[in-house]
C-alpha cells in the first residue's frame, strides 16, 4: 500500500541563461543551459551580441583605412591583429619591409601577448573566486601598457604597424624599460605559483574539469594554447614562421591532460616563452630606418586572393582577403580563434557541473567582440 | 591517511599564499591619487589632433588640399579653403573635426604634405552636449596664438 502513496519522480529539466551580462561570461556571450539538478545536460552558446560587422566594413574602406578596425576586434590583444593584418596586405602587395621594422613589430606583439595573458590570468583566478592575483597581474600588465604608449601612443587600440614598418621608432628608454620589465616579470613567478599554482582550492577547481581530447580538438578546430594543453605541439610561429620568428629559439609548451589545470600551465609557460623572445630580438635589434620610406601611399593589391595566418595570443587567426585590383579589398573574412575554441564548449559541458562550467569558460579564454566581429 | 595528508598540505599551501600576500602588504602603494597627483604622458601620446605652428610665418600651413579628410576612416574631418586671387596657392579657412567619432589611428597626421597637424595632449575632456565635441581647429589656433 505505502508504494502507492508516494510521490512520483517527475524528472524536471531546467533552462538556465548564463549570462549575456554574468560577470564571469567575459563580455556578452550567452550560454543557454538545460539542467539536470546541478549537472548540466546540453549547453548551447548563443552569439552575435556584440557584432559590428568588421568584415562589411572592410570593404568600402581601403587597406590603410581598416587599420583602427583590426585593433577593435580582439581588444586584448590589438598589436597581434594588426601585425597579422600588415603582414597579409604586405605579402598580396609586395611591400618591402626593413629588417628594423620586423623586430620592432616582433617585440611589440609579443608584449602585447604577455599583456594579455597576464589579463586572462588575473580574470580566471577572479572567476574561481580569489580576488587578489587578479590585482597583481594588473600591476604588472599596467607596466606592459606604459611601455606600448610610450612607443605606440595608445594603451588598448594601438593602430601600430603601417604598410612597410611601424609608424614610430624605438628609442633606448623603451629597451632598457622593456629588459628591466622581463626581469621583474621573472621575479614575480614565485610569487605568483605560491599564491595561485600550489593552491588547494585551485588545484582541485581546475584538475580533470574540462577535458578535451586531441581528437575533440581537432574536429572542433580548437586552437591555440587550448589545443597545445591537449598535448599537439601546433604554433604557427614554429610551423609556418611569419616574420623574423625562425630566427629565435622558443618551445612550444604543450600539456599531457588537456583539462583546464594544463591549460593554465602552458599560458604560463608561455608567458616565459614570450619574454625569451623579445630578449633575443632586443639582443639582434639591427640598426636602419623604421619605415620603408618607398611604400607606395596607396596599396593596391593585383587580383587574387590571399590567405594569411598568425598566431595571435588565443590561437591560429587568419585573414583572408580578395582583391580586385582596386584599393578597396572585395572581401576580407577574418578566421578567428575563439569561435572554434567556444564551439567546443557544447560537448565539453555535457555532464559537468554549473561550478565547473564557469571554471572551464575561463580556462579557454574566449575573447567574445572577437567571435562576433 | 591521505586525508589527513590532504588536509595538511592544503593548509600549508595557503599559509604560502598568505606570506605572499602579507609581504606585498609592507611594500611600497604602486597606484597614483590621481587628481592629487598625475602621471606623465607619453611623448607618443595621441590626443585629437591640432595646427603646428610654424614660427618662420606665424601659423599653420594648411593648404586645404582635403588628403586628411578623405584618408580619414570614419569622416571626421570637414576642411574648406580659398584662393584670394589666381595665382595665389589655397589657404585653409574652416577646419572641424568631429572628436566624437575619431578612433585616433594618426593616419590624417602621416597623410599630411606640409605636416601641418600634430596630436594634442588634452585627455581632460568633458562635454555636456555631443556638439562639444566638435573642434574648430580654426578658432583653437588663434586661441592659442593670442
Amino acid at each position: 500500500m505505502a508504494e502507492q502513496f508516494q510521490e512520483p519522480v517527475v524528472e524536471q529539466i531546467y533552462t538556465l541563461n548564463l549570462g549575456p551580462q554574468h560577470p564571469s561570461t567575459h563580455g556578452v556571450l550567452r550560454v543557454l543551459l538545460d539542467l539536470d539538478g546541478e549537472f548540466i545536460i546540453k549547453a548551447d552558446p548563443v552569439i552575435g551580441y556584440g557584432h559590428r560587422g568588421h568584415e562589411k566594413m572592410a570593404e568600402n574602406r581601403t587597406y590603410k583605412q581598416f587599420m583602427p578596425n583590426s585593433s577593435r576586434m580582439d581588444y586584448l590583444s590589438g598589436l597581434l591583429y594588426n601585425h597579422g593584418f600588415v603582414l597579409a596586405v604586405e605579402r598580396f602587395a609586395g611591400v618591402e619591409v626593413p629588417e628594423r621594422a620586423k623586430y620592432i613589430r616582433v617585440i611589440c606583439a609579443e608584449l602585447n601577448r604577455i599583456s594579455s595573458h597576464l589579463l586572462w590570468f588575473g580574470t580566471y583566478i577572479m572567476d574561481l573566486g580569489g580576488f587578489t592575483p587578479f590585482l597583481y597581474c594588473f600591476d604588472d600588465r599596467e607596466n606592459i601598457l606604459d611601455i606600448l604608449d610610450r612607443v605606440t601612443g595608445s594603451r588598448l587600440t594601438y593602430s601600430y604597424c603601417r604598410f612597410g614598418g611601424v609608424n614610430r621608432d624605438l628609442d633606448g628608454e623603451f629597451i632598457s624599460m622593456t629588459r628591466a620589465f622581463i626581469e621583474r616579470l621573472r621575479s614575480r613567478w614565485t610569487d605568483y605559483h605560491n599564491l595561485v599554482t600550489k593552491n588547494v582550492i585551485f588545484i582541485h577547481r581546475t584538475r580533470d574539469v574540462g577535458v578535451i581530447t586531441p581528437e575533440l580538438a581537432r574536429q572542433y578546430g580548437v586552437v591555440g594554447p587550448n589545443l597545445r594543453a591537449c598535448g599537439i605541439p601546433f604554433d604557427v610561429r614554429k610551423s609556418e614562421p611569419y616574420e623574423v620568428y625562425d630566427r629565435f629559439d622558443f618551445v612550444i609548451p604543450t600539456g599531457t591532460k588537456g583539462d583546464a589545470l594544463d591549460r593554465y600551465n602552458v599560458r604560463l609557460e608561455e608567458m616565459e616563452q614570450s619574454c625569451r623572445i623579445i630578449e633575443q630580438a632586443l639582443d639582434q635589434l639591427p640598426e636602419g630606418p623604421h619605415i620603408n620610406e618607398v611604400a607606395p601611399f596607396k596599396v593596391k593589391p593585383p587580383r587574387g586572393e590571399i590567405y594569411f595566418a598568425f598566431e595571435s595570443a588565443r590561437g591560429l587567426t587568419a585573414y583572408y582577403l580578395v582583391s580586385d585590383g582596386s584599393p578597396y579589398p572585395y572581401r576580407c573574412h577574418i578566421r578567428v580563434p575563439s569561435f572554434g575554441n567556444l564551439q567546443v564548449l557544447t560537448e565539453v559541458f555535457r555532464g559537468t557541473l554549473v561550478a565547473d562550467a564557469i571554471s572551464i569558460l575561463g580556462s579557454i579564454d574566449v575573447v567574445i567582440p572577437e567571435i562576433d566581429r | 591517511m591521505s586525508y589527513w595528508k590532504e588536509i595538511i598540505e592544503g593548509g600549508w599551501s595557503l599559509v604560502e599564499g598568505m606570506r605572499v600576500t602579507v609581504r606585498r602588504l609592507v611594500r611600497p602603494v604602486v597606484t597614483v591619487q590621481y587628481p592629487r597627483k598625475q602621471l606623465t604622458l607619453s611623448p607618443a601620446y595621441r590626443g585629437h589632433i591640432e595646427f603646428k605652428v610654424f614660427p618662420e610665418i606665424g601659423t599653420h600651413r594648411c593648404i586645404a588640399c582635403g588628403t586628411c579628410q578623405r584618408t580619414c576612416p570614419s569622416g571626421v574631418i570637414k576642411v574648406q579653403g580659398v584662393k584670394d586671387h589666381a595665382r595665389a596657392p589655397k589657404v585653409a579657412t574652416h577646419y572641424m573635426i568631429d572628436f566624437t567619432r575619431c578612433s585616433l589611428c594618426g593616419l590624417c597626421v602621416e597623410c599630411c604634405p606640409t605636416q601641418t597637424l600634430k596630436y594634442s595632449t588634452e585627455y581632460q575632456l568633458e562635454e555636456e552636449s555631443r556638439w562639444d565635441g566638435v573642434y574648430d581647429l580654426m578658432a583653437r589656433l588663434e586661441e592659442r596664438r593670442t
